[in-house]
């Protein structure tokens, strides 16, 4: 938290929320914004405005304009004369010119019904060419544009250029984008891994040229799909090819090792995925319960309405150990409160049989009390209300049958309209 | 299904860490793809497809009118600024307030000093002690007058002022200043961004849906202060093809008075009944109603601080959330009372000085949301010390730019049960909360100001799981100050990661709408645009699903004025366009058929009638036009231009509208436009039509489609709510203030008495100038010199006295005295004259004098060439047809009127074609005639009287549709000149524009002058100029009037 403050602090230009700034405010006078209406970058009027810029500044906001009403057609015909705006030689901004002039374009041509590929491709390398700060982005935007449009070898070919390109010192921006363009260069190696497995499979894995060739493809894959997995980040696709090329090579050290640092590095996001995907494994490999548990138990802090915590429900449900069994039936009362459960028959079903389980032993009443404790509440309202005798009667009677058998149960000292309302409905 | 989290989300990296990129370029992220994802499990490579982040296409949703339709009849409401105040305009307002209360501002010391001081007359007598202000009591009066104070200041004044300035005042200047300063600045910020307002006044609440229409119920303020609650029935039907409305019930709406102005409505719905939160500044009330059962007051709390936040519990009816200035969040269980939740003195993740929270209820009944300006956390209230966690904060993880800052933050319950919107000023993030701290979708807004209201449109519960047919989730923002509404799209978020759908889409603004509608004459069009451009204070959507799809956005602004704009899916296979207008015709097939056939005709009729608003002359449809829309555009102007197909449609629906300014403009939807049983308008409305029908089938390029058509119906509402905006804002006009300057005009109105009969002609004559402006004003004419000139036929002209002829008074007394008339040299040299001092002198003077004279005459012989051609080509006989053809612009002075003189006929008839745009008509050009001044011949009245009847012939001769180029009537002027003036009227003429009197010698040089001082033109006759006083033979003649 601290270094937050430091961080906006010490942001001169950034800092709109300084009040101090009131000489500021009367050197602006009058044409000073709000500090939350920012007005739009660029089309605003400058202090030395040639009449070529007046009119490349408002031949922006047109095509602007038209471009937020869906007006593809005239904004095309404005964008025609914009790119004049590059010969503009007083301006040290042409980054940003250029960068404008191909996001333009390419919306434009994403919805003029006359676009063709030629067009795509020339401008994206026109503008890539261009400058030496948005050759990596727009190179991973051409590639992108090549792969949704099916022509995965070309993309390839373009990531790998963008690869070895190489410009003066990087910025974090641009290390990021540099290990983007790795990992997705990979993740199609990693598809032509899987072509190759698929043809092979079809014959036997004996062939060694096969075999060379899809190691090939493993190595030059893996190399760069287990470096961006050290950083932070979200990497649910590269992670799961890079565990499947591991787990067919028989890496499981190496796989168990990847997963367990995605899903329980602190640096890391605490992405949901990650503990379904370390579950996933361990569940593939015939882990034994504790292990599979313990995945679990840790993915329902975070995640308590997750669909895998029936699975861990049944799991503590089957397990021997006492204090499992409440935890079950916290683990179901929980998934219950969320608006997405409420009405599913699964999850009242299960809840019906841990309770059941539970009223073998003898304490239960206290164990119920004590996880309904919190809820007495706001239960009833959120559960037993004669509305929802109604409606589910209506939708689904067998859902009212077990929710009405576990009212006795869950709220035992308060008089609910659920089963009068139900029944009589 | 929202149980599913995505099993694969896109690759991003994790960067914690203060935001570093700055707002840079106005594209957003245009063009941009995001990320792509592969899918296909392990097959052969054809097998592999990819999705991006960003997908290209998005539904596509186009507007079913060009402007948004007002949907309540406009209601009365403060005025607010147009401009935002500058903080530095502080020493005007501490000037009016001195000024206006003075009371207030000096009261204190007043009384305190008043013994002290004397404004008595000098002569009272007075303490010892006391001041004599009598002095200084004209310098005082003299304040209010605009002069300069440091000439006209008064010493004993200056000193008193350097003695007390420091402490007259009851509140020292220094600090009202400061004060004044503080407040300005702030109400400034406000009018660009006025946090009170987040989250918006406009709720709408779904009742029972058919295939047909939708209807619920509709929440917003009113009143003149936005402090009354109204509950209002509204129904939203929609026809492909036909017409969608949304209309209010007939009846009153449900009020309810609130002691505060209503900032926030929040409302939630289970099982068909409405729990309805409101929020004012320290009032928060609860409401509750169903389809069936009227609205009911639950319960009323007060906050100590201003409140921020109020949300009403999607999952338990009565739960509200309120939030405050002081940090504090508290839930509020209606009639059992509050909870705290949640205090925070600072804000969340780093000083961000701002008091504003904001708090939302989430997936789970018991965690709450917990928001300021620099992020949103997420408050587990079960456990004692509240448990929270991070889930979205202005860092560098969201991409977030340095300055950004959270807006809004929306519970998106309805869409999907784990996601939250947040708004920043630049972005627009959806959040899942299983997934704190890295957001799921992020768009660009691309707004000019930040996103103050929102709502959210669900799309199919299928979505994501089915790539082709899903609805997407629409977003729906709107900003405060520029009253934009951006639409956003969006899917996944279940089986499929969340990616966003096609670029963001502007919807129209009411502010915009003035610009598609009728133009209004200035005075209108300034209150309409004011009106139309307060902030907007509110939005909501309606939702059609069933039957024909549609979607209403709705808006309220700070006026209290509701527009919508219905949005249908634009399917281009569809059977959209073209049967718009035919049904819009069939059902009137009998009323069309005489309508049909007024406009053959009626093509005559409306160029006549605009022709003679032209002319303004005192016809009886002219005046409307002339009192709604001052464009008058020509019917019969058919120019092909494709681009400009659409605009000239719109032109000619102009004049579609049917000026209804009937005194009493019901509320019901009439349909038939105008009651009013007149002629033209039956003819304008038929011939108006055909050209709409005309237009629509006609030539409109495909390519321009997206521009939808104003229907006649939305036209007719917005006439009818631009004229009842007027009749409102007519009346409440603030009254000049009492200190400002005023001039008696008791008795400049009043025809002089002398005596106490009075003449009885007289009497007559004011009876029937009365009666003409009456006449005049009852059928809205421009009050002209025609309809008057009768009744103001000059009186007898009062004769001049003698002038006196000083060569009949030869003696020598008479002489000095008549010499001493021009000055002291004047008298001095009759004087050496007389003495014989100068003779040697006056023997040389004689001797230049005849030299110069030689001189003159040579050089004159070549001048009086050229002043004869010029004299020529400017023959007065032209010039007195200019000047009265354009005499109804002119004849408002005398002097006007010779205006004319010394210009070239081309230039002159460019000069009055300017203005009015149109080629000039014979029947444009006469009625009203060169003043005949009291002083005139009786010839000249003479004049004045034929004039008034030719030119009612004459307008009658101007219906002849042959002449009509400029040039054509330029050439047969003087024929139509010789009909306006008889001959002795042009000799009179003459004798009045100031042309040198043929009896005088026609010197060379007068003539050079009198050509020039004419082609200067300013009234020659009525003032001599100063290049005339300086002329000496000018001065001969002067001298020889001013004799007596």
């Amino acid at each position: 938290m601290m270094d937050d403050v430091e961080g906006e602090l010490g942001r001169p230009e950034g800092d709109f929320e300084d009040d101090n700034d009131l000489s500021d405010n009367t050197s602006t006078r009058g044409k000073r914004k709000s500090k939350f209406s920012p007005g739009i970058p660029m089309c605003v009027e400058t202090l030395k405005e040639t009449g070529f810029h007046q009119s490349t500044r408002l031949c922006l906001e047109h095509i602007r304009e038209a471009m937020l009403h869906h007006r593809w057609q005239e904004a095309a015909e404005f964008m025609a004369c914009y790119p004049q705006m590059l010969e503009n030689t007083t301006r040290d901004s042409t980054k940003q010119y250029k960068e404008v002039i191909w996001r333009l374009s390419t919306e434009i041509l994403h919805h003029h019904h006359n676009s063709k590929m030629e067009d795509y491709n020339n401008i994206y390398e026109r503008i890539k060419h261009s400058g030496v700060k948005h050759y990596l982005m727009i190179s991973l935007e051409h590639a992108f544009h090549m792969l949704l449009n099916g022509h995965i070898e070309d993309a390839k070919r373009h990531l790998l250029a963008a690869e070895s390109w190489r410009y003066g010192k990087e910025s974090t921006d641009q290390y990021q984008k540099v290990k983007l363009i790795q990992a997705y260069r990979s993740l199609l190696d990693y598809i032509i891994w899987c072509d190759k497995k698929f043809t092979l499979s079809g014959g036997n894995f004996n062939d060694p040229v096969g075999n060379q060739e899809m190691q090939n493809y493993f190595r030059q894959a893996s190399v760069n799909l287990k470096d961006i997995l050290k950083n932070p980040g979200v990497w649910d696709q590269f992670i799961l090819s890079y565990v499947e090329m591991l787990e067919f090579y028989e890496d499981h050290d190496e796989a168990l090792n990847v997963l367990n640092d995605y899903a329980y590095d602190n640096n890391f996001p605490p992405n949901p995925n990650a503990h379904v995907f370390l579950y996933q494994y361990l569940k593939r490999h015939n882990s034994p319960g504790t292990k599979l548990m313990k995945a679990l138990k840790i993915l329902c802090v975070s995640v308590p309405s997750h669909e895998l915590m029936l699975e861990y429900g049944s799991l503590l449900l089957q397990s021997e150990k006492a204090s499992h069994l409440p935890k079950a039936l916290g683990v179901v009362l929980e998934m219950l409160d969320f608006a997405c459960w409420r009405s599913n028959l699964d999850v009242w079903k299960h809840l019906k049989a841990v309770i059941q389980k539970l009223q073998l032993r003898e304490d239960w009443r206290k164990v119920v009390l004590e996880k309904m404790a919190g809820r007495k509440d706001w239960w009833p309202v959120l559960h037993f209300t004669s509305f929802h005798a109604r409606k589910d009667s209506e939708v689904n009677p067998e859902l009212m049958e077990v929710k009405a058998s576990l009212i006795e149960v869950l709220c035992p000292d308060i008089t609910l309209k659920y089963c009068a309302a139900g029944s009589s409905s | 299904m929202d149980q599913r989290f995505p099993q694969q989300l896109f690759p991003s990296f994790y960067n914690s860490g203060p935001p570093d990129s700055l707002p840079e370029h106005c594209a957003g992220t245009w063009g941009c793809y995001d990320r792509v994802r592969a899918e296909g499990g392990s097959g052969p490579v054809s097998n592999w497809t990819f999705t991006p982040g960003h997908r290209v296409r998005g539904e596509a949703w186009r507007h079913t009118e060009p402007v948004p339709v007002p949907l309540l009849s406009p209601k009365r409401t403060f005025e607010s600024h147009s401009k935002p105040p500058d903080p530095q305009d502080f020493r005007e307002h501490m000037q009016n307030f001195f000024m206006d209360h003075s009371q207030d501002a000096f009261g204190c010391m007043g009384e305190i000093l008043s013994e002290n001081f004397n404004f008595q007359n000098r002569k009272t007598k007075s303490d010892q002690n006391s001041v004599n202000m009598w002095m200084v009591k004209n310098v005082l009066s003299s304040l209010n007058v605009k002069i300069c104070h440091r000439t006209y200041r008064s010493r004993p004044l200056s000193g008193l002022g350097a003695l007390l300035s420091d402490a007259v005042h009851s509140v020292p200047p220094e600090l009202l200043g400061s004060l004044l300063y503080e407040e300005l600045t702030e109400q400034r910020e406000r009018m660009f961004f006025s946090e009170g307002a987040t989250g918006g006044a406009l709720a709408f609440v779904p009742f029972s849906e058919e295939s047909s229409s939708r209807r619920g119920c509709l929440l917003y303020p009113g009143d003149q202060g936005q402090n009354q609650l109204n509950f209002h029935n509204v129904e939203l039907q929609h026809h492909r093809g036909g017409s969608s409305v949304l209309t209010p019930s007939v009846g009153d709406p449900f009020r309810f008075h609130l002691k505060a102005p209503i900032r926030q409505i929040s409302s939630a719905s289970l099982f068909n009944n409405c729990c309805v939160a409101v929020r004012s500044d320290h009032l928060c009330g609860v409401w509750r109603f169903s389809e069936g059962t009227d609205p009911r007051l639950l319960q009323v709390v007060n906050t100590a601080e201003v409140a921020t936040c109020v949300n009403a519990s999607p999952h338990v009816l009565g739960e509200v959330l309120v939030a405050s200035e002081s940090g504090a969040v508290n839930l509020w269980a209606v009639g059992k009372g509050m909870l705290k939740v949640r205090e925070e003195e600072t804000n969340l993740f780093f000083n961000a000085k701002s008091s504003w929270r904001w708090c939302e209820f989430s997936a789970h009944p018991r965690v709450m949301l917990y928001a300021d300006r620099t992020g949103v956390e997420l408050t587990d209230i079960r456990s004692s010390p509240a448990r929270s966690h991070t889930l979205f904060r202005i860092s560098n993880t969201s991409e977030c730019r340095s300055g950004e800052r959270l807006i809004l933050s929306r519970y998106l319950g309805d869409a999907h049960c784990f996601h939250h919107l947040i708004t920043t000023q630049y972005s627009a993030y959806v959040v899942d909360e299983r997934f704190p701290g890295v957001p799921m979708l992020k768009w660009d807004h691309m707004m000019e100001s930040a996103p103050l209201f929102c709502h959210v449109l669900p799309g199919s519960a299928s979505s994501g799981s089915v790539v082709g047919g899903d609805r997407t989730t629409k977003v729906v923002l709107g900003s405060y100050s520029s009253q934009e509404i951006t639409m956003l799209q969006y899917s996944g978020g279940r089986v499929e990661a969340c990616c966003s759908r096609g670029p963001p889409q502007a919807l129209h603004r009411p502010r915009e709408s003035l610009k598609l509608l009728p133009i209004q004459i200035p005075h209108r069009l300034e209150t309409a645009s004011n009106r139309l451009s307060s902030p907007a204070a509110g939005l909501t959507c309606v939702q059609k699903k069933a039957g024909e799809e549609c979607i209403c956005v709705v808006q309220l602004t700070e006026a209290g004025d509701v527009f919508y704009q219905i949005l249908e899916p634009d399917r281009p296979d569809a059977d959209s366009s073209p049967p718009r207008p035919r049904e819009e015709e069939t059902p009137t097939p009998p009323e069309r058929k005489p309508a049909e056939h007024l406009s053959q005709d009626s093509q005559l009729v409306v160029t006549d009638t605009s022709s003679d608003g032209e002319m303004i002359g005192p016809t009886q449809a002219a005046p409307r036009f002339v009192a709604e829309t001052p464009e008058r555009e020509q019917l019969s102007d058919s120019e092909d231009s494709p681009r400009g197909g659409s605009r000239r449609w719109a032109k000619q629906l102009r004049l579609n509208v049917i000026v209804n300014d009937d005194p009493d403009p019901d509320p019901d939807p009439d349909p038939d436009p105008d009651p009013d049983p007149d002629p033209h308008s039956v003819g304008e409305v038929g011939g108006a039509e055909t050209h709409a029908a005309e237009a629509l089938a006609g030539s409109i390029p495909p390519e321009k489609t997206p521009d939808v058509k104003l229907s006649q119906e939305v036209l007719v509402t917005w006439k009818r709510w631009l004229q009842k905006l007027m009749k409102k804002s007519c009346g409440k006009r603030p009254h000049p203030h009492s200190l400002l300057f005023t001039n008696s005009t008791e008795r400049l109105l009043h025809p002089p008495v002398d005596g106490e009969a009075g003449d009885p002609s007289e009497e007559e004559l004011v009876q029937s100038l009365r009666r003409d402006l009456r006449a005049c004003m009852s059928t809205r004419s421009l009050l002209l010199h025609s309809t008057v000139s009768a009744s103001l036929a000059a009186p007898d002209p009062v004769p001049l006295p003698d002038v006196v002829d000083t060569d009949a008074w030869g003696d020598e007394l008479s002489q000095r005295l008549t010499l001493s008339w021009e000055g002291e040299e004047a008298w001095r040299a009759w004087w050496e004259d007389k003495l014989g001092l100068n003779k040697e002198e006056k023997v040389k003077a004689l001797r230049r004098k005849r030299r110069r004279e030689k001189a003159a005459k040579r050089a004159s012989g070549q001048r009086l060439e050229l002043s004869g051609s010029f004299c020529s080509s400017v023959s007065y006989q032209d010039l007195g047809g200019f000047s009265d053809s354009c005499g109804w612009s002119s004849a408002a002075s005398q002097g006007a009127w010779s205006d004319s003189e010394g210009m070239t006929p081309l230039s002159k008839s460019e000069l009055w074609m300017m203005p009015l745009g149109q080629p000039e008509q014979p029947g444009a050009t006469p009625t009203s005639t060169p003043v005949p001044t009291p002083t005139t011949t009786p010839a000249k009245q003479k004049a004045g009287d034929q004039r008034t009847p030719s030119s009612s012939s004459l307008r009658s001769l101007s219906q002849k549709p042959e002449v009509t180029a400029a040039s054509l009537k330029r050439s047969s002027r003087p024929a139509e000149d010789d009909l306006y003036f008889t001959p002795t009227v042009r000799s009179v003429l003459k004798e009045e524009s100031g042309v040198p009197s043929p009896r005088r010698t026609p010197r060379a040089e007068d003539f050079v002058w009198s050509g020039f001082s004419q082609s200067l033109s300013q009234g020659s006759q009525a003032r001599p100029g100063p290049s005339q006083a300086s002329q000496a033979s000018q001065k001969k003649k002067k001298k020889s009037r001013m004799g007596f």
